[in-house]
């Protein structure tokens, strides 16, 4: 390995791991005079077409409170048959399956190269995935015809044995009895009143009758079918029934008068979609799909009235604590995500309209479960369709690249305690040794549940360096970490992905260049931002800005070279260079990455071929922006990567080159010389 | 005047393709890209335009660093660029017994062709597959007819339901299945309402076919025991 941005590239590919420190630091004094963290993104489900999944399930540790799956880390006896689990050091049997093992003859778990290997679990039912469609109907006419479309092409991208089912709302709210008989029926709620689980399990005929005596077992939904699958059946039984009854869906027949929104029962449609796969179908993989053409504004989870002159609410109005639904809009929502979430399902949101939808209050219900968010403009834009199509694209293997039903086991080794995990997870409440007191993330945990992921799907996990000053570690001494992720694979079998890794301690005072090399900029960048937008919920915006701006300011001091006072002394070595100019773009919230705008200069075709393989693959589907120098759209390419002409310096470039973009960001020169100043200050 | 399914090669090739979005509706919306095009395994390439580089520390622009100067494009055969024109398909020349065109959109695929091997692949199953299904599979047929004769079908459409059937012919159920989703993904709203109907057709085709292999092997069996003098027959 040449470089550290080798080490760094060649662990992503093989471990789907990146973390801000490769060398970490041996104290937790030094640890956090570093400013940036010792914290990872994991990619629990990272593409591995070379790593085929083995057939035998992980061989623990034998102690309770362990549990750790043996890896390449962990000492073995090949003589003995004994390994040491390098995490609690107890020495434990081998099974007698791998009673035939040897040093020239090595199970692939204990492998280096097995870093990451994935079982699979053999016993145990699977279960079907469920698909379950929640649509508004107040829509116009050809964006309803549009989704209406979108939604039977859908049933030839599922499973045949996948479970489908539908629910429509506009003002009421119809949960469609799906039969391959003639009739069609449907049980109609009002959209005005929420209703318990229970309430609405007991409406849909799905509780269970007093069962006699004898009945010992505890009974399957499945035993019971015309209760449970009456509402949800699967797709190669019900394809042609339920793609009539899609093409049969008519716009919500409550007119809107003059002056009005549609009435629009979002909250209780919801609430009814997650009691009815809690009924019949928990803990197994499930998606509810919502499509939603506009704000709720009715009964529970209502985020603006019917009036149309009545706005839905603004920033300012959230600022100055105007925003009179959102309170128990949010509360809504995150009560029906958390539910969703103890139930293993997970909530998309597909919002296609020109004005808000409320995705402020609904965001905890993709968040929290790990479903989708897509925003659109109209559902009869190739923007939705091929997003929504990208979702049951298929991997290397003909599967779904959708996992469900994931928890996020971490062990670390006694030097580290976990802080805390921030990304599309729910915690499981684990308490243990390896549980930091400080959180940082949603912490006090070592599990998590992920109800919804795929291949890209990746949490930023935070460290603590629990090692004293004068504690010495030896020398060569390493920490190590150990991610366990349960999951149901889209085949419907359970697997379990284990990853194990472990990277250098070393002392800052004598190492901080070796420890400085082994920075990794663009995780570091990431994982602050990540911390930044998770502190930006509960803190003022004002506040997260100059928390960022001060460990920026922090980390050039320590790691820049320069003289006292001479801003133009200022060097920070090339693994540092990119990441204040990375922190500037990120104080501003969705900015994306662009490439350099010097290129489009030079290169003419070559973009354009980049971009066609960036829209081949990506997810969600980008908006395309094809301009050139000095055209109208290209203002959105400057702005994001460096608003030089704002409205604030406009008129002293006297030139005419169309409108400004109104921002109050500074151009990132400007934002280098302050840095550069502050950080040589003395006063800082 | 001769009339020939268009070859296989032909068709896929003809349906790699890049439609506008619809702007009307979305502010910059993508490009539509065909099915084709969408499932294309495209390898893991390390796109050099997309390397970031860093601020210049001294102040003034700088050109880029030499790992982010413009290298060879990204290997493999780039995906066609929506502003080229379409180039004439390269690959298999179509089946013999064809006059050779060098551009196979002068053929049509003929109605019968398409109709008929359905029609009698849904008889076969008549007896297997339960009546409701039959009649409704039956009923989409119709309608499918109705709209091919009524002229309501695209050319591309027609050209992939013959190449289509020409798979469920050959008892290729994953080909058929995914010329069936390929339709679906690109010219729902033309086929919507009858091709959920194929889709169970090749279904059902499919399972009757593995039913009566299965048969087929059992009785072969049988047949075997009962022909060797002397041995008990295997319980």
């Amino acid at each position: 390995m040449a470089t550290y941005l080798e080490f760094i590239q060649q662990n992503e590919e093989r471990d789907g791991v990146r973390f801000s420190w490769n060398v970490w630091p041996s104290s937790r004094l030094e640890a956090t005079r570093m400013v940036v963290p010792l914290a990872c993104l994991l990619t629990p489900l990272k593409e591995r077409p070379d790593l085929p999944p083995v057939q035998y399930e992980p061989v623990l540790c034998s102690r309770p409170t362990c549990k750790a799956v043996l890896n390449p880390l962990c000492q073995v006896d090949y003589r003995a048959k004994l390994w040491a689990c390098n995490f609690c050091f107890q020495r434990n049997q081998f099974p007698p399956a791998y009673g035939g093992i040897s040093e020239v003859n090595q199970p692939a778990e204990l492998m280096p190269q097995f870093s990451t290997i994935e079982y699979m679990i053999q016993r145990g039912a699977q279960s079907p995935l469920i698909f379950l469609y929640v649509v508004d109907t107040c829509l116009e006419e050809d964006d309803l015809q549009a989704l209406k479309e979108s939604l039977q092409m859908s049933l030839s991208l599922l499973p045949p044995d996948a479970l489908v089912g539908l629910i429509t709302f506009g003002r009421m709210v119809q949960v469609h009895e799906l039969s391959c008989e003639g009739i069609s029926k449907s049980y109609v709620f009002r959209g005005t009143k929420d209703l318990t689980a229970k309430q609405i399990q007991d409406m849909l005929g799905l509780t269970k009758p007093a069962m006699p005596m004898q009945q010992a077992r505890p009974v399957q939904p499945q035993e019971h079918p015309c209760a449970s699958t009456r509402f949800l059946q699967p797709v190669h039984k019900i394809d042609m029934n339920l793609t009539d009854l899609l093409g049969e869906l008519q716009r919500d027949p409550w007119p809107v008068t003059q002056g009005k929104r549609p009435l629009r029962s979002t909250g209780v449609a919801l609430s009814i979609a997650v009691g009815l796969l809690e009924g019949t179908f928990p803990n197994t993989g499930a998606r509810i799909m919502l499509f939603t053409g506009g704000p709720p504004t009715q009964g529970p989870g209502m985020v603006v009235g019917d009036e149309l002159k009545i706005p839905i609410r603004s920033w300012h109005d959230i600022e100055k604590d105007n925003a009179r639904f959102m309170k128990k809009a949010t509360k809504h929502y995150e009560m029906l995500a958390n539910r969703t979430a103890a139930n293993g399902h997970c909530i998309d949101i597909y919002a296609c309209a020109l004005d808000q939808t409320g995705l402020l209050e609904m965001k905890c219900c993709a968040n929290l479960t790990g479903g989708y968010m897509v925003m659109g403009d109209s559902f009869n834009t190739s923007l939705f369709k091929q997003t929504f199509q990208r979702i049951f694209t298929k991997d290397f293997n003909g599967d779904f690249r959708m996992a469900f039903g994931a928890t996020l086991d971490i062990k670390t080794s006694r030097e580290l305690k976990i802080a805390g995990a921030i990304g599309p997870c729910v915690s499981l409440n684990v308490k243990g040794p390896c549980v930091s007191e400080n959180e940082l993330g949603v912490g006090g945990t070592s599990q998590w549940k992920i109800c919804g992921l795929d291949p890209t799907s990746t949490l930023g996990i935070y460290f603590e360096v629990v090692n004293q000053h004068n504690a010495p570690i030896p020398q060569g001494g390493r920490g190590a970490i150990q991610f366990v992720t349960h999951y149901q694979h889209s085949s419907t079998q359970r697997r379990i992905r284990v990853t194990t890794i472990a990277r250098n301690w070393a002392d800052v005072q004598s190492q901080l260049r070796h420890i400085e090399a082994a920075f990794d900029q663009e995780a570091a960048a990431v994982l602050m931002a990540r911390l930044g937008v998770f502190r930006a919920e509960s803190e003022e915006g004002p506040d997260v800005l100059r928390w960022l701006d001060r460990q920026l300011i922090r980390l050039c001091q320590k790691f820049g070279q320069y003289n006292k006072e001479d801003p133009t002394s200022f060097r920070l070595s090339d693994s540092f260079s990119l990441y204040p100019q990375t922190i500037a773009q990120w104080r501003k919230a969705g900015y994306q990455d662009m490439p350099e705008y010097e290129n489009f200069k030079h290169l003419l075709q070559a973009p354009l071929d980049d971009a066609q393989e960036i829209l081949q693959a990506r997810f969600p589907m980008p908006r395309y922006i094809n301009t050139e120098h000095g055209g109208s759209q290209a203002r959105f390419l400057l702005s994001k990567v460096n608003p030089s002409q704002t409205h604030n310096n406009l008129y002293a470039w006297g030139q005419e080159t169309g409108a400004p973009i109104l921002t109050d960001d500074v151009s990132l020169q400007v934002f280098m010389d302050h840095l550069k100043k502050l950080a040589v200050s003395s006063a800082c | 005047m001769t009339r020939c399914p268009a070859g296989q090669a032909e068709v896929e090739m003809a349906e790699l393709y890049v439609k506008p979005g619809n702007k009307e509706r979305g502010w910059n919306d993508p490009p539509q890209l065909s099915y084709g095009l969408q499932t294309q395994a495209s390898g893991h390439r390390r796109s050099l335009l997309t390397k970031r580089v860093g601020a210049p520390q001294d102040g003034s622009p700088r050109v880029p660093a030499s790992e982010t100067s413009p290298g060879p494009p990204p290997m493999g055969p780039p995906p066609p660029s929506s502003k080229a024109p379409r180039s004439p398909p390269v690959g298999s020349v179509p089946a013999s017994g064809m006059e050779p065109t060098s551009f196979p959109v002068e053929s049509e695929a003929l109605m019968e062709d398409v109709l008929r091997p359905l029609e009698q692949a849904l008889e076969d199953c008549r007896g297997h597959t339960r009546k409701q299904v039959c009649d409704d599979i039956s009923r989409r047929l119709a309608l499918l007819q109705e709209q091919w004769a009524g002229g309501k079908l695209s050319i591309p459409v027609k050209k992939r339901m013959a190449v289509l059937v020409q798979e469920l012919s050959s008892h290729r159920w994953d080909a058929a299945d995914d010329i069936h989703r390929s339709l679906m993904v690109d010219y729902v709203t033309e086929v919507s309402q009858w091709m959920v109907g194929v889709k169970r057709l090749i279904a059902e085709k499919r399972s009757l076919f593995s039913e009566e292999a299965a048969n087929e092997e059992k009785s072969a069996a049988t047949a075997e025991n009962h022909t060797i003098p002397g041995f008990q027959q295997a319980p």
